[in-house]
């Protein structure tokens, strides 16, 4: 009598299971099919590229013809190259200036845009300009500005009695010079951000302020700066990692001169590869970029997990 | 409802993704139908890379069409590629054996890489050699065989304001002494001496090679560069990096040079506004007058790098450089009809065409400028003994930045003259062989 009962049971469960087997793989293949031009276009243009660049960097190949393996050397040869560690150490500077200077000047200039002055929507196109200019551009007037003799910058440091300075020929003004352009160029994205994210803060949480009477620095301590605080995240990632790649504005204003002064590992890269035809040396450096970028984004993400957990405010 | 959607969509996008397949196969067929047409009717196409606008872009089109009139079968396609680019370009291209027919160097170095690599044509047979200048030829010259023919020759000459040296009685100076009496001078009249645009590291490279050549003869580089006996840290190197400290340390250039580059124009801006009296520039620079400040033509005069107290060198070694050199590359189809399109790119016509309009030296014999200020290097040519041909287009690319960097050194006075000869022939024996 059980026996036949155990049978349908047995029965059903199995069909239950099929069907809920059959639902999932359809789910997956859904799933999957939405999904796969994403991971397509992401593997053939962004995993492939990096794991071709490893794999030229164990080579040493000009360019053309076939590569000799050559193992680790070429990373051997890079540590031992004392340009490449100028450019790292250049590099960290400019990841400095950018996290320290653009970031905050972009949320100053963000700030400023709520405040009640006359005509502010012109000043926040005003802003937005160096952002909106191509590099090119950008690099070609800086470097008439710095111009040693004719240059505007000369003319008004002469004014405050100053010597004319040569800018982008010494070797310890050049970096700083470009990192004056950089902050200039790239403040104002910061600064378009940070005003997105500035509205989105309930102007309930201000009104209790002012009621508990908090003066405006506490205002912004305890409530924009905590609030921003994502924001200030995701832009500290995107300027480090901005600033690891930084190539074109220094290729243009300095060509990574003089006597390597304001050389990038960006700048070495391009050229190993297109001057010198090292590509597999090329490739090691351009592998060296991409771990950095990634071990910084990892911390930063870790960090940024920690202080989450920690039940700070965020999203 | 929602199910029929999903459905929907996903026949749409795989509709799509076969679209998108369709038409990717398409594109293939069209082109392959070109190919086979072409073979149809016979018609061949050659592909011709070059990277100069204006005028030199007009004179290389009528030889084309000149090419045409003779082979009315073929077909040529032209390619104008900016100077920056190019040189990438037609490297990727090569390495893909997917070079056009016929394209520009510079000879030299750069171009003896794709020989090395067996990227380029022999044309040795093709070539007839009395008709060129017979030192620019073996620019494009390797192990004997002929690799290129040269069109145009520039050579690098000091340029100076009449004018100011009117103005302070100074004379054109043919030795270092003379020379470093106009600086003096100038310098007292707070004129900048010599403009110098350092950015972009091959001007100053200029002055290096001429004061090498002047101190130790022409002989030097060939020897350091063949690995004959001399080497780049021979002590003439080290000597001519101690002239152009010298000079940096009498204020003889520009402050700030190293960080001006050239193709923006301030270096030009100092010499058409006076502020500047000399410039040590290829021939170029005559033609930049012309389109940037015609009127200055008339103040302008030039002299030969000065010869150095006891120096083994003389004037009659001129810094020269040739380009466009026209190749044909090895993955041609057909090398005949290239090298004839590289004959009328070369033909006397053409020269002459080239050398009256644009205000240019050619390469081919007998070819003798209409205009008197140019006809002048052209007698500087006509009496060289010796052209050197740049070392950053002569040496292989490594050892050449290595040297462009270094000399960009010794101006900034980051480095010293031993320092930067010692830099230069450590590179020079891991890639000289």
């Amino acid at each position: 009598m059980n026996t036949p009962v155990k049978i349908a049971d047995r029965h059903g469960v199995v069909k239950l299971n099929t069907v809920t087997k059959y639902k999932k793989i359809r789910s997956a293949l859904t799933i999957s099919a939405f999904v796969a031009p994403a991971i397509i276009i992401y593997a053939v243009y962004v995993l492939f590229p990096i794991m071709s660049t490893l794999m030229y960097s164990f080579y040493e190949w000009d360019g053309m013809g076939v590569g000799v393996f050559v193992g680790l050397q070429n990373y051997i040869d890079l540590f031992k190259d004392a340009v490449f560690w100028r450019a790292l150490t250049n590099n960290t500077w400019v990841v400095l200036t950018s996290v320290f200077a653009q970031i905050p000047l972009g949320l100053i200039m963000a700030l400023m845009l709520f405040a009640p002055i006359k005509g502010i929507k012109f000043f926040s196109s005003v802003y937005f300009f160096p952002f909106l200019m191509s590099t090119v551009a950008i690099g070609l007037l800086w470097v008439l500005m710095f111009d040693p003799l004719n240059g505007v910058i000369n003319s008004i440091i002469n004014v405050f009695g100053f010597e004319n300075v040569s800018w982008l020929s010494e070797t310890n003004t050049a970096l700083f010079a470009v990192l004056l352009v950089i902050v200039w160029q790239f403040s104002p994205f910061y600064m378009i951000l940070f005003k997105a994210a500035i509205v989105g803060i309930p102007g309930e949480l201000y009104e209790a302020a002012e009621i508990d009477g908090a003066s405006s620095f506490q205002k912004f301590f305890n409530i924009t700066l905590p609030l921003l605080m994502p924001t200030i995240v995701s832009s500290s990632i995107l300027a480090i990692v901005g600033s690891l790649k930084a190539f074109d504005i220094f290729y243009i204003m300095t060509g990574g001169g003089p006597n390597h002064g304001t050389e990038l590992l960006g700048t070495y890269m391009f050229k190993q590869a297109f001057i010198n035809f090292n590509m597999g040396y090329a490739s090691a450096i351009a592998f060296i970029m991409f771990f950095l970028a990634l071990f910084v984004t990892i911390i930063i993400q870790v960090m940024d997990h920690f202080r989450k957990k920690k039940g700070a405010y965020g999203i | 409802m929602k199910k029929v959607l999903s459905i929907l969509t996903i026949i749409a996008f795989m509709l799509l993704a076969a679209c998108g397949l369709n038409g990717g196969g398409s594109t293939a067929e069209t082109t392959s139908d070109a190919d086979s047409s072409k073979t149809n009717d016979e018609k061949q196409t050659l592909e011709f890379w070059h990277i100069d606008t204006g005028e030199k872009e007009l004179v290389y089109e009528e030889a084309v069409e000149r090419f045409k009139e003779k082979h009315p079968d073929v077909e040529v396609k032209i390619l104008q590629i900016p100077n920056d680019a190019y040189k990438q370009k037609l490297s990727v291209a090569m390495s893909g054996n997917d070079a056009p027919d016929v394209f520009h160097s510079w000879g030299g170095g750069w171009l003896k890489n794709f020989v090395d690599q067996g990227k380029v044509y022999d044309i040795t047979e093709e070539t007839d050699k009395s008709h060129f200048n017979e030192l620019a030829l073996n620019n494009a010259t390797f192990d004997g065989k002929v690799y290129g023919m040269p069109l145009s020759l520039s050579i690098d000459v000091v340029f100076y304001n009449k004018e100011i040296f009117d103005k302070y009685g100074l004379k054109a100076p043919k030795t270092y002494d003379e020379w470093l009496n106009v600086i003096d001078t100038l310098n007292k009249n707070e004129i900048i001496p010599i403009a110098l645009t350092n950015q972009t590291k091959w001007p100053g490279a200029y002055y290096l090679m001429n004061f090498a050549s002047r101190i130790a003869g022409p002989e030097l580089f060939d020897s350091a560069f063949n690995r004959e006996g001399k080497g780049f840290d021979d002590p003439a190197y080290v000597e001519a990096g101690k002239y152009i400290q010298e000079l940096v340390e009498k204020d003889a250039f520009n402050p700030g040079f190293n960080g001006v580059p050239y193709d923006e124009g301030q270096g030009r801006q100092l010499m058409y506004t006076g502020q500047a009296a000399m410039m040590d520039m290829t021939i170029s620079f005559l033609n930049n007058v012309k389109q940037e400040a015609p009127e200055f033509k008339e103040k302008l005069d030039f002299f030969l790098f000065p010869t150095i107290p006891n120096g083994k060198g003389d004037q009659t070694h001129v810094g020269a450089a040739t380009g466009p050199v026209w190749s044909v590359a090895q993955n041609s189809e057909n090398h005949d009809l290239a090298s004839e399109l590289v004959k009328e790119l070369t033909s006397a016509e053409t020269a002459q065409n080239y050398t009256d309009r644009t205000g240019s030296l050619t390469a081919i014999k007998d070819v003798v400028p209409a205009d008197e200020f140019t006809k002048r290097f052209y007698d500087v040519v006509q009496q060289a003994t010796h052209l050197q041909m740049p070392y950053d287009q002569t040496l292989p690319p490594e050892l050449a930045e290595l040297h462009k960097d270094t000399t960009q050194a010794i101006f900034g006075l980051d480095m010293t003259p031993e320092e930067a000869a010692k830099k230069m022939e450590e590179k020079a024996k891991e890639v000289l062989k």
